[in-house]
């Protein structure tokens, strides 16, 4: 197979010896079936082994490798050299984290976030496994089936604006993994969550830009669930003051 | 340092430019701002009307005919198109309408709903104008 030679800016940042962040350019050796998390392992093993990235699965599965390549939030294991032929490729760390060295960012607020909306089946009682496993017809699962699919790669909140100017915000992945429990047949934790997701900082902080849902590797559409969210809240609040005992 | 202190982390804010990195930020800050002609023109809709509740039909019908209102009108008026076409779409992807086994998709609630908007809108100056 033929080889060519790929150019990658790579942005460096070692805070123990730079004061900020500056690119370092590597020239790759590539084949057509390559992607950029190749090329960053290449210049690890061969060229610069303290280049330092996050990486795990491969194949779009993990969520870890996700990267701004060529000012976009990409995942590198999904983005082919040879789609960017002739031209430098800009690898950054994913934007509105803050870096704690060269492509590595610090992801503790997104997995308070994650955490804080309780993305597990909420029951009113357990019934005990010997009772059986707790049904779902075809039609209930297509309800949030695509909303599952997130990997947490945390792409979307690097393309939201929002976010980026507000980091309070619950952000496109955490509401969109509400939304999944929420919708879920299974759950009952619907008066648990609607607070959380309702807050200050939750779904309505959202303007739709839309982007977070332009991004997503893996088809999910966090912009979508948002607004259905919005829905929700606003229906549910309306039911509450008209109905008979909060139309429960 | 001591081992269990961390080094500082590289905290980037956001540049004023941002709105410009791609088309969907500027399409949306596009919106952002011409929400400032709609929320205008209802001002100025608003003040028509009590000039056609205060019995001076005379009064609104010059008002309207103003150029400069007639100008702002049609800007607003495009500005607004787009709002709409922004959340019929919206609308069609968050409430599409199950017939049989499929879904309606987005872009057709959008094309109903201008239609819808075209009548309703004709119907209105029938009733108001022309009758």
């Amino acid at each position: 197979m033929s080889q060519d030679i790929a150019t990658i800016r790579v942005t460096r940042y070692r805070p123990e010896k730079d004061l900020k962040p500056y690119f370092q350019e590597y020239k790759v050796p590539y084949r057509q079936d390559m992607v950029v998390l190749d090329a960053l392992n290449y210049i690890k093993a061969e060229i610069d082994g303290s280049l330092t990235y996050r990486w795990s699965c491969r194949m779009g599965v993990c969520g870890s490798c996700g990267a701004n390549v060529d000012g976009e939030p990409k995942l590198t294991c999904a983005s082919f050299l040879h789609d960017f032929k002739g031209r430098t490729i800009t690898v950054e760390p994913i934007a509105n984290f803050p870096v704690i060295k060269d492509l590595v960012v610090d992801m503790e607020d997104f997995m308070e976030k994650l955490v804080k909306i309780k993305p597990w089946i909420i029951r009113e009682k357990e019934t005990p496994p010997e009772q059986g496993e707790y049904k779902q017809s075809a039609q209930e699962l297509e309800r949030y089936s695509q909303f599952s699919s997130c990997i947490n790669c945390m792409l979307c909140y690097a393309a939201c604006p929002i976010y980026g100017l507000n980091e309070k915000f619950l952000g496109p992945a955490a509401i969109a993994l509400a939304y999944r429990y929420i919708e879920d047949s299974r759950d009952q934790g619907k008066e648990v969550r609607f607070p959380i997701v309702h807050e200050m900082e939750g779904a309505w902080e959202c303007t739709l830009v839309g982007e977070c849902s332009v991004v997503c590797p893996k088809g999910v559409d966090p912009m979508l669930a948002i607004q259905k969210t919005k829905i929700l809240g606003a229906t549910n609040a309306i039911k509450s003051l008209l109905m008979p005992r909060g139309g429960r | 340092m001591e081992d269990n202190e961390r080094y500082p982390e590289l905290r980037r804010r956001l540049s004023p430019g941002w709105w410009t990195a791609n088309r969907h930020y500027t399409m949306y800050m596009v919106r952002e701002w011409t929400s400032l002609f709609v929320a205008l023109y209802s001002l100025i809709f608003i003040y028509g009307l009590s000039l056609w509740a205060m019995d001076s039909r005379a009064d609104f019908l010059n008002f309207l005919k103003n150029p400069a209102i007639v100008g702002f009108s049609l800007i607003a008026l495009v500005f607004t198109m787009y709002h709409a076409a922004t959340w019929f779409y919206l609308l069609g992807a968050i409430a599409p309408v199950r017939i049989g086994r499929s879904r309606t998709k987005p872009w057709q609630a959008l094309v109903l709903n201008l239609i819808l908007l075209v009548i309703i809108s004709y119907l209105a100056i029938w009733l108001l104008a022309l009758r």
